[in-house]
């Protein structure tokens, strides 16, 4: 053997080394909230004041772009089930935007402390996100930091659950039809991260992550209500999903004690009530877009 | 010269092609990672292949073959060839098909990381490269082409040759980032895209420059001519597809689903990208067969002569 085969044998077995040593450390491993990255950790300052609520609409202007049929041949079982599946990135029924998340992004509570110096006790039930007729179901769902979500398989197929966040830990896992349910956490606070299905392209969810539970993500009729919110002033957030980097609108609301706030928002075309759209929501997709040129 | 391990070395060559498209299809259609693990696929050596599991282990059970065969011929030229840098080939094309196959499973346990599915991708070409060679190598043309006269007061060929291999290999490369830079909902960057078009344009003159430099040099030179005509051709073929592959990939990110024609596009000027490499390797090496270096006498190398018994 001479010299420059040598070199070549050594190469591929350094490389064959690194793939093994790659593959034993698991590429789909676990992220179910590991105490370092706990968000709640610390010294915690608990609200125990006076609350109100926050509650509106969110409404779509215009004329909506109307839902594509999605092609499920690729695996006959989807089609069987669901052989009218269509996409779900904008769902309006009466001019009412589902699937809309709205949170509390910052603001000062009626104490005139930061709302950001509280901690919220991480809830003990869990979120769960099914996989029923070839799509997620929610589409759009909020968990706290460490909360559990519980993942479920209602097909008849496999499916291949891939969340690809930018602050936690990414991972990808296959669910058989039958499998039990995967449970995972998330322990950073993220807006949003987008959930794929490697196996089945069109299937996307996504998955507000907060440190603190005043979220909800609109219904069918557009509403939402939000409550038990400390009374004050805060930046309230839609997020609806479109185009490369989402769209959000914000909006300063009072949370009278004991009382309500109303915030109403619009997305489309002629929204009005709404402020500049947000790019930082998914900062990892902030290529300059040949689109945007 | 040994006309079966030429025709083998033509079909493992031929089976990398198809590789190569096998392999496209899988980015085309982002189902890079329909299964998690590797070498398994969802544990299993057979799995259901449905949905994008179909594309990606499809993938791997063409890549294992391609493997197979790669492995047979090596023994082949170790057995029936007496080069011994043609023998060296053969092990350097198995080691090539080894490490991308352990690049390919790096790729899918780290999920998809930029730097690893380019360097998967562009080692899929040069691994095409090897395996074209060897079948251009242990072809009877290449052991009976006749040496030509050498060049006086041009550029030579050998470097126009090598300077338009070198333009394509880069634009190979800065295709396959391109590729895996955005899926098919996202928008692709704008300086890749721009690069992307650049290379492009730097090909066509270095290519086209060449071929026009061979046709017009040695136009009754068919060992020559062929590869040199086949390369322009299948670029002219090539520029069409990638401004196909662009339009198409423009709307892709508006579809709930990679759909064709943008996933028949996009492979096929992956496809055709491999070709223009593969022909332009043709020619330079033939140029390299029977054109002298430049500045030096000319006399049959006993490199590129055959001691076939």
């Amino acid at each position: 053997m001479n010299k420059q085969t040598k070199v070549w044998l050594v190469l591929s077995i350094a490389l064959s080394l690194l793939a093994l040593g790659s593959a034993c450390g698991g590429g789909t491993s676990t992220n179910n909230g590991g105490p370092a990255n706990n968000s709640n950790a610390g010294p915690s300052l608990l609200y125990s004041g006076p609350t109100g609520s926050i509650s509106g609409v969110v409404s779509y202007n215009g004329t909506p772009p109307a839902p594509k049929k999605i092609d499920t041949t690729a695996d006959p079982v989807c089609g069987q089930k669901n052989p009218n599946l269509m996409t779900e990135d904008t769902v309006v029924k009466d001019g009412k935007l589902a699937n809309t998340f709205i949170y509390i992004k910052e603001g000062t509570t009626a104490d005139g402390k930061k709302f950001a110096d509280y901690t919220w006790a991480t809830p003990t039930d869990e979120v769960q996100l099914d996989q029923n007729g070839c799509h997620y179901v929610p589409h759009v769902l909020g968990v706290q930091v460490n909360q559990k979500l519980k993942i479920t398989n209602s097909d008849a197929t496999q499916h291949n659950i891939h969340p690809t966040p930018k602050l936690n830990q990414e991972w990808n896992q296959t669910q058989a039809n039958g499998a039990p349910p995967i449970e995972k956490a998330f322990t950073r606070a993220e807006i949003l991260i987008p959930v794929k299905c490697n196996q089945h392209p069109w299937m996307k969810s996504y998955i507000g992550v907060l440190k603190h539970p005043f979220f909800k993500v609109s219904g069918a009729d557009g509403a939402y209500t939000i409550t038990g919110v400390p009374a004050g002033t805060y930046t309230v957030v839609a997020w609806r999903e479109g185009g490369a980097t989402g769209e959000e609108k914000t909006m300063q609301v009072t949370v009278p004690a004991n009382g309500s706030a109303k915030a109403d928002f619009s997305f489309g075309g002629a929204a009005t009530s709404s402020t500049t759209p947000s790019l930082k929501m998914m900062p990892a997709i902030e290529f300059p877009m040949l689109g945007k040129h | 010269m040994n006309r079966g391990l030429n025709r083998f070395a033509i079909f493992v060559a031929c089976a990398t092609f198809f590789l190569i498209i096998a392999g496209a299809l899988v980015t085309s259609n982002a189902a890079g990672l329909a299964t998690p693990d590797w070498p398994l696929s969802n544990g299993q050596f057979f799995p259901k292949m449905v949905g994008n599991l179909f594309w990606e282990h499809g993938h791997r059970m063409v890549a294992t073959t391609v493997g197979m065969l790669t492995i047979v011929l090596m023994i082949y030229i170790l057995r029936k060839e007496k080069r011994q840098w043609v023998r060296r080939l053969g092990i350097f094309a198995l080691l090539a098909v080894i490490a991308q196959g352990l690049l390919g499973g790096l790729t899918v346990k780290l999920m998809l990381p930029l730097a690893v599915s380019s360097a998967h991708a562009t080692l899929a070409q040069l691994f095409f490269c090897t395996t074209v060679s060897l079948a251009v190598f242990t072809s009877r043309s290449w052991i009976e082409a006749r040496p030509l006269p050498q060049e006086k007061g041009t550029l030579p060929l050998r470097y126009l040759c090598t300077a338009a291999l070198i333009t394509i290999f880069l634009q190979l490369i800065i295709g396959a980032t391109l590729r895996h830079s955005a899926t098919w909902d996202e928008h692709l960057p704008t300086e890749l895209v721009l690069t992307h078009i650049g290379g492009a344009l730097a090909v066509t003159i270095t290519l086209g420059s060449t071929a026009f430099a061979v046709l017009r040099r040695h136009p009754n030179e068919q060992f020559l001519t062929r590869p040199a005509t086949l390369a322009v051709l299948l670029l002219v073929v090539q520029l069409a597809l990638g401004i196909a592959a662009y339009m198409t990939r423009l709307k892709s990110p508006k579809d709930p689903q990679p759909l064709n024609p943008m996933i028949s596009i996009t492979v096929a000027h992956v496809a055709c990208g491999a070709l223009v490499f593969v022909s332009t390797i043709v020619l330079t090496l033939r140029t390299y067969r029977v054109l002298p270096a430049p500045g030096k006498v000319l006399r049959r190398s006993t490199m590129f002569i055959a001691p076939q018994p």
